[in-house]
């Protein structure tokens, strides 16, 4: 099979400041990327920690001081890469006396393009085609999110990048958003996403990175980072001593009421465990599986390892 | 390559016209405008030459703040409400941008300056009644919107580096620099008496400050008894220059702007 090709790769990319009082900071520290085309990458952090400075790297806003980095192929600053891929900021603002399909003529005209049908089909894309004639001063947070990616949808883009895409909306929009992001994979784009909706990342992102003041603490793909959740199952018939005699690793037994629970990773062998309970006459009251969540490991990685500590990048491959 | 820079501009001038202080202190200047005759009949002098030179007056004045609040906001706002990211990201070079918000203000400025010639040839009619006085009345507005051109080409300039409170009482300052000093300096460098080093110095002055009075024409409009010899040839080299400064302004932002982290 063909190795996937990087639609974003950074080698020791870094930004420095210069602030009166700290002197020079690295907001982005020797930041090395991989995104690989035609998925979605979750690009986490708290704030502050170099999320936007990347994105504006990457889309040449601002400059590098040190490192390389190239998009869907060419070095960043190369101008034509620009007619491939789209951006979202922030809580964007559009210019509020024009209407939606307004909206749309006018970053169409920056690439040259003038398609009226384009623009409607966009508009039902985002199903904003009956509000085409509202201003944008009209629109709802919602509304002008959506707006934002149809705006971002008109060059056909490869690579798209959204900057918080569902910050602040409501659970609806949230939805409506989160489908729509979905359907750009199906349609074979890559997005990069850059989000603290960890649970929203969860659900969409493929593969995530984690940057913590300015350097990548974790990155991989999002099945690989989540392994290690605990199991938790009750038994009756057998007794504590019983099972601990089985000799499981990084197990907890208690007698609890109504049987005994073992607390275990979900790595552990529990079907010949299982099995031999069977064998001895007891029986399985419940299982329940408790999975190592994004949030846990956001967490875990943001508090546990400090970033200056932890300047080698933990990365976790899986096999493709 | 020209047709972002026509895209940004005609969004600029769909902004502009929109912009409540704009409008309130354009409104205020063709009030102004409008009471003017009313107010030239107060004076002692010839109620003709105060007319038009109040008229004028209100209309340079007017000009130039429209001008100045008009252009002090355009790039801070762009970067402060981050459309200016969605616009970058798409094929759009800094330059174009830049000169795209430009163009776009000297359009917003010719729409709002023509209103307010209309407004004064308008009342100068009424009050008057004599239609041959107009074209040469209409003079000294043409002559102030290339040099309200040339003054948002400064303030734009500016804009690229400096906050708009700053940019206002920079490209303010230089506007009364330029309109009041520039033939002061002019005159000192051209006089024999002066002494060499105040010649220099005049001249680096000169070179550097743009020169506002060249557009000031409205004495001979005023006063019928003073000509502008070779008037024609005049208003084309002002206006030449005007352009130059402009053009040379914009390079200038350019290379500030390309290497402005946004």
């Amino acid at each position: 099979m063909r190795p996937l090709a990087a639609a974003i790769e950074t080698k020791q990319l870094t930004k420095t400041y210069k602030s009166r009082i700290h002197g020079k900071i690295n907001v982005v520290d020797s930041l090395d990327l991989h995104v690989e085309e035609g998925e979605i990458f979750g690009f986490l952090g708290p704030n502050g920690a170099g999320k936007t400075t990347t994105i504006k790297m990457l889309l040449s806003i601002i400059y590098p001081d040190a490192g390389e980095g190239y998009v869907l192929g060419k070095e960043i600053g190369d101008m034509s890469v620009h007619r491939l891929i789209s951006y979202v900021p922030e809580r964007p603002y559009y210019y509020e006396h024009m209407t939606g399909l307004e909206l749309l003529k006018f970053y169409a005209s920056l690439f040259g393009i003038n398609d009226q049908a384009l623009f409607v089909r966009l508009l039902e894309k985002v199903n904003l085609h009956r509000d085409m004639s509202k201003t944008i001063s009209q629109y709802s947070k919602g509304m002008q999110q959506r707006v934002g990616l149809a705006q971002a949808l008109l060059n056909d883009p490869k690579l798209m990048f959204l900057d918080e895409p569902t910050g602040g909306l409501d659970p609806i929009a949230h939805r409506e958003i989160r489908d729509l992001i979905l359907s750009f994979r199906e349609e074979g784009r890559t997005v990069f996403i850059s989000s603290h909706e960890l649970s929203e990342v969860e659900l969409i992102c493929d593969r995530v990175a984690i940057i913590n003041k300015g350097v990548i603490a974790r990155q991989g793909k999002l099945t690989d980072l989540l392994r290690g959740g605990r199991v938790e199952v009750t038994f009756e018939g057998v007794t504590e001593q019983w099972l601990k005699d089985k000799g499981m690793q990084d197990s907890h037994v208690r007698t609890i009421a109504g049987g005994v629970l073992l607390d275990t990773t979900e790595e552990e062998d529990i079907n010949s465990l299982i099995d031999a309970v069977r064998s001895n006459s007891g029986r399985i009251v419940s299982i329940v599986p408790r999975r190592k969540r994004l949030e846990d490991l956001f967490i875990q990685t943001v508090t546990d390892a400090p970033a200056q500590a932890a300047k080698k990048t933990i990365t976790v491959e899986g096999a493709n | 390559m020209f047709r972002p820079i026509a895209s940004i501009a005609a969004t600029t001038v769909g902004e502009a016209i929109r912009r409540k202080v704009l409008l309130i202190i354009l409104l205020i200047g063709v009030l102004f405008l409008v009471v003017a005759p009313g107010l030239g009949m107060l004076s002692a002098r010839s109620e003709t030459t105060v007319l038009r030179g109040m008229m004028l007056g209100i209309i340079q004045l007017t000009s130039a703040v429209i001008a100045i609040v008009l252009t002090v906001y355009m790039i801070p706002n762009e970067i402060e409400r981050r459309t200016i990211y969605t616009i970058l990201s798409k094929p759009v070079q800094r330059w174009q941008f830049l000169v795209g918000k430009y163009f776009g203000a000297v359009a917003a400025l010719l729409m709002m300056m023509t209103l307010m010639t209309s407004v004064l040839v308008f009342t100068f009619w009424l009050q008057q009644r004599d239609a041959s006085a107009i074209p040469d009345l209409i003079k000294a507005p043409v002559m102030y919107f290339v040099q309200m051109s040339l003054l948002a080409a400064v303030a734009i300039f500016f804009s690229t580096f400096v906050s708009p409170l700053v940019n206002f009482f920079l490209s303010g300052g230089l506007y009364l620099l330029g309109s009041l000093f520039a033939p002061f300096f002019q005159t000192l460098q051209e006089s024999q008496g002066t002494p060499q080093a105040a010649k220099i110095f005049a001249q680096l002055v000169n070179t550097i400050l743009p020169n506002f009075a060249n557009y000031n024409i409205q004495n001979p409009i005023i006063n019928p008894g003073q000509q502008i010899q070779n008037e024609s040839s005049y208003y084309l080299q002002v206006t030449i220059y005007g352009v130059l400064y402009i053009a040379g302004l914009l390079v200038a932002g350019t290379i500030v702007f390309d290497r402005r982290e946004v």
